[in-house]
């Protein structure tokens, strides 16, 4: 499925990187991670294109964490915008993806699948040994009736609580067991709102607004502010531990850098208001 | 009779980046094939530098299907034919007394001093085959107007026939033309310094005198220094008629001015700086000014008695934005610097619906434009339960085992029909909501956030609509005015230094328009000209028309020489 995918959106290609395209989708069918970003820059479904993505997932050595996909990332893959949304929306209700809020900048989501963001949750749950064996049930309440049920990214305090106490009698200690295990957040504005959150993704969402800044300022050093992508592809970033394709998508969805295609393949511009 | 067929000569000519030249033969043309061949040329480095080819003329068999849009009834003369005929191929004069002689029918285009200036090519096509429709009645007037509007609408450059002198010494915060019946005719502007001007937009009061082109300029009609202490953050003329203008300052004041003696007839203190001020257009029961404060209670100072009439009261911060509805007059919507956006009846207390951005149309309504993918045939036949998330939720079967709930926080609102709860911490954005702007037809909002996001919620319903306009960065400090065409298929939206106008229900970018130098705050689209006019923090007014050739530059400056402009109609040849 994924190489049917990966064939039919090599063709969705320009013209001019479709030749190079086909021979290469073919050679490279069976490592993923080696495909020249230029030539699956788009894709024509949201599902195909966070299929493809996760598989993309760089590799992390020091944490182990499930691929997630950004949101500003789809924007860059599948064109129609609007469309991104509806169907996110659509995967959200079917609880086959999971959305949460990100607080590095404005308007930073995350994408997870549903069974991954399981995953991950037993791995945290796991690592955290909590203290009272009582509390740890909350747990189990937290996953049968709180993520099945609501699926946008925050939650109401009593809504919570509401929800939690399907399970068991539920008091404040479990619910501050839950925030620091990793899986809730304070919101700042509102002490009576918390975010769903990824457990142990800090130091990543670190890596991805550093390595953002520094992604930026390589390109914002050249003469003229531009960048041949397949040149760009293969710098390494210091300060994030993701791979610097992560960051093109990413930048590119959020409107901060665009392509501009040439007679040498494809460019990166930094995009100036 | 050419050795070689059409196409390949406008292929080599295009190639050779040479004009052609049309050869009209009298027996071959027929109708159909006049206006096919009525193809327009642009040398590459003229006006239009992304075209280096032909530009086609649409297939006459087709319909022209234009969005809604109110224009009024024109005519166009015989100068509008020779400009275009001439720019479509330098035809010699006998070939134009040929084409006028076909003309059965003239009309002459009320605007037509802008027509024969400005226009773009795609417009004067379109409007061939639409007058020739027109003549034989297969086209209604009404839909002739959509179309020249529309088109009009879409082509904006820069203008350089017309320029406003601002003697503003400050950001420009607010601009707005009046809304009387059949002529919004003059421009209130206002500025960070206190001052207020009014300019007419019809009446130029002298023009620069370049050599090749003339600009006119609008100098203020009257400019009032100090008209308040602190900056002015909203100026609106009185919706009924000219005579009388209110403003709204962050040194607490709303002033109302008479325009005719410039001075102040009331003024209302505030308990902190307004941010904006609206007057319902559509009120014919009351005659109340909505006020936007930094305070978190909305005002409502009535004009009649010269007090305030109630508050409203339910944001959590201040309030950065309002707006009253186009379709009923007891309807005030308010964006808040908390995020929420709310919608009052000011005859009940208490808040009626407020919008919340994880609320979808999902399951309510199907989306505003086909789309082809088949996944979304699904989206539309999901369960009803999952319409809202506020409903219960789907709890998997389980036994329920007596226990004690903890203790929530007492319910709070009543069932009061008007109430929606306080404590609905719904956000529409995530940051402050520093736009609002209804559609004319009242059905949709728009609105923006300091999140950079724009919004599009379905009103009936109160849900987010989800079209994505694409990336844009909104500044995050003032309130900005937003402009919606009133066919609902543009909005303008000023992102820092530049304005960009997006399709209202795809959310594709149409056109950025770069021209100021710092960041633009507010803009204001005159639907009776299809001009646009934006100002921002570099003191400058600026105006964007639909965009003229350079080519009657040209003309204009030989028609002083003397030239006869020729107005007349040759038919009778």
């Amino acid at each position: 499925m994924a190489e049917s995918s990966q064939s039919k959106s090599g063709g969705k290609k320009r013209p001019r990187s479709e030749s190079e395209g086909d021979p290469d989708a073919d050679a490279d069918a069976a490592s993923l991670q080696s495909i020249q970003l230029e030539n699956d820059l788009n894709f024509t479904d949201t599902a195909i294109a966070l299929q493809m993505m996760k598989a993309q997932f760089p590799k992390l050595d020091k944490v182990v964490v499930r691929p997630f996909i950004l949101r500003s990332q789809l924007y860059s893959s599948v064109k129609d915008r609007t469309q991104v949304d509806r169907d996110l929306e659509s995967l959200k209700k079917e609880a086959v993806v999971r959305v949460f809020k990100l607080n590095t900048g404005k308007d930073d989501h995350a994408i997870m699948f549903m069974d991954d963001y399981l995953a991950q949750m037993e791995n945290a749950v796991k690592r955290y040994d909590a203290k009272d064996k009582q509390l740890s049930d909350v747990f189990d309440w937290f996953k049968q009736y709180v993520i099945k049920s609501k699926t946008d990214v925050s939650i109401s305090h009593p809504e919570l609580c509401s929800l939690l106490s399907n399970g068991g009698d539920v008091t404040e200690k479990h619910v501050t067991l839950l925030i620091n295990a990793g899986l809730l957040t304070c919101q700042l504005i509102d002490q009576n709102l918390y975010w769903f959150v990824i457990p142990n993704i800090g130091s990543i969402l670190k890596g991805l607004s550093q390595g953002r800044k520094e992604l930026l300022s390589l390109i914002n050093r050249t003469k003229y502010k531009e960048m041949v992508l397949a040149n760009l592809e293969k710098k390494r970033l210091r300060l994030s531990p993701l791979d610097i394709r992560f960051h093109i998508r990413d930048l590119i969805g959020s409107g901060l850098l665009k392509t501009v295609q040439s007679p040498i393949g494809l460019l990166i511009r930094l995009s100036r208001d | 009779m050419l050795e070689e067929t059409e196409d390949e000569y406008l292929n080599r000519c295009a190639a050779a980046a040479q004009d052609f030249v049309d050869f009209l033969d009298e027996e071959d043309v027929d109708d159909d094939e006049y206006f096919h061949r009525l193809m327009v040329y642009h040398k590459p480095g003229g006006s239009d530098q992304t075209r280096t080819r032909p530009v086609p003329f649409p297939d006459p068999t087709q319909t022209v299907d234009e969005p809604r849009g109110v224009v009024r009834v024109g005519f166009i003369t015989g100068q509008v034919r020779h400009e275009a005929q001439r720019r479509a191929g330098q035809a010699s004069p006998t070939e134009q007394h040929f084409v006028w002689s076909r003309v059965g029918f003239v009309f002459r285009l009320v605007c037509s001093s802008r027509l024969r200036r400005g226009g773009r090519e795609e417009l004067y096509m379109w409007t061939w085959k639409a007058l020739n429709q027109r003549e034989d009645g297969s086209l209604r007037p009404s839909a002739f107007r959509r179309g020249v509007v529309s088109s009009r609408a879409s082509s904006l450059q820069l203008s350089n026939a017309k320029e406003f002198i601002s003697l503003h010494r400050g950001a420009i915060n607010s601009l707005e033309i009046d809304s009387t019946e059949g002529e919004g005719r003059y421009l209130l502007s206002a500025a960070s310094d206190g001052t207020v001007a009014v300019f007419d937009t019809h009446r130029p009061t002298s023009s620069s005198s370049s050599s090749s082109t003339s600009i006119a300029q609008h100098h203020p009609l009257f400019h009032l220094p100090r008209a308040h202490k602190f900056a002015i953050s909203r100026a609106l003329w009185y919706p009924v008629d000219t005579g009388l203008f209110i403003t709204a300052s962050f040194d607490h004041y709303v002033k109302l001015w008479d325009t005719n003696s410039t001075q102040v007839v009331l003024d209302y203190k505030l308990p902190a700086k307004v941010y904006g001020i609206a007057m319902s257009s559509i009120a014919t029961s009351h005659s109340l000014i909505a006020t936007a404060t930094a305070d978190v209670q909305v005002r409502l100072c009535d004009l009649a008695s010269g007090a305030f009439a109630h508050t409203l009261s339910g944001h959590r911060d201040g309030v950065m934005s309002l707006e009253w509805s186009s379709s009923t007059e007891f309807v005030l919507i308010t964006g808040g610097c908390d995020g929420a956006i709310r919608f009052w009846d000011i005859r009940r207390p208490g808040t009626f619906l407020l919008l919340d951005q994880s609320l979808s149309q999902l399951g309510t309504r199907p989306p505003l434009l086909p789309t082809p993918t088949p996944s979304n045939n699904e989206s539309t036949s999901l369960p009803a339960s999952s319409k809202s998330s506020s409903s219960t939720p789907i709890l998997p079967a389980q036994k329920r085992r007596s226990h004690k709930k903890i203790q929530l926080k007492p319910p709070t609102q009543s069932s009061h029909p008007g109430m929606a709860s306080s404590q609905n911490r719904a956000t529409a954005h995530y940051g402050a909501v520093n736009g609002l702007r209804a559609t004319a037809d009242g059905f949709y909002l728009l609105s923006s956030g300091s999140d950079s996001r724009l919004r599009l919620w379905d009103i009936e319903s109160g849900r987010n609509t989800l079209v994505n306009y694409e990336a844009m960065s909104i500044q995050t400090s003032k309130p900005i005015q937003l402009a919606v065409t009133p066919d609902s298929s543009l909005v303008f939206v000023p992102c820092l230094a530049s304005l960009k106008a997006y399709d209202l229900w795809s959310g594709t970018t149409i056109n950025t328009y770069r021209g100021h130098y710092e960041s633009v705050n507010c803009c204001f689209f005159n639907a009776q000209d299809q001009e646009l006019y934006t100002g921002s923090n570099d003191r400058q007014i600026l105006v964007w028309s639909p965009s003229i050739p350079a080519a009657t530059q040209i003309e204009e400056a030989d028609s002083k020489g003397g030239i006869t402009s020729i107005d007349q109609d040759n038919w009778s040849d």
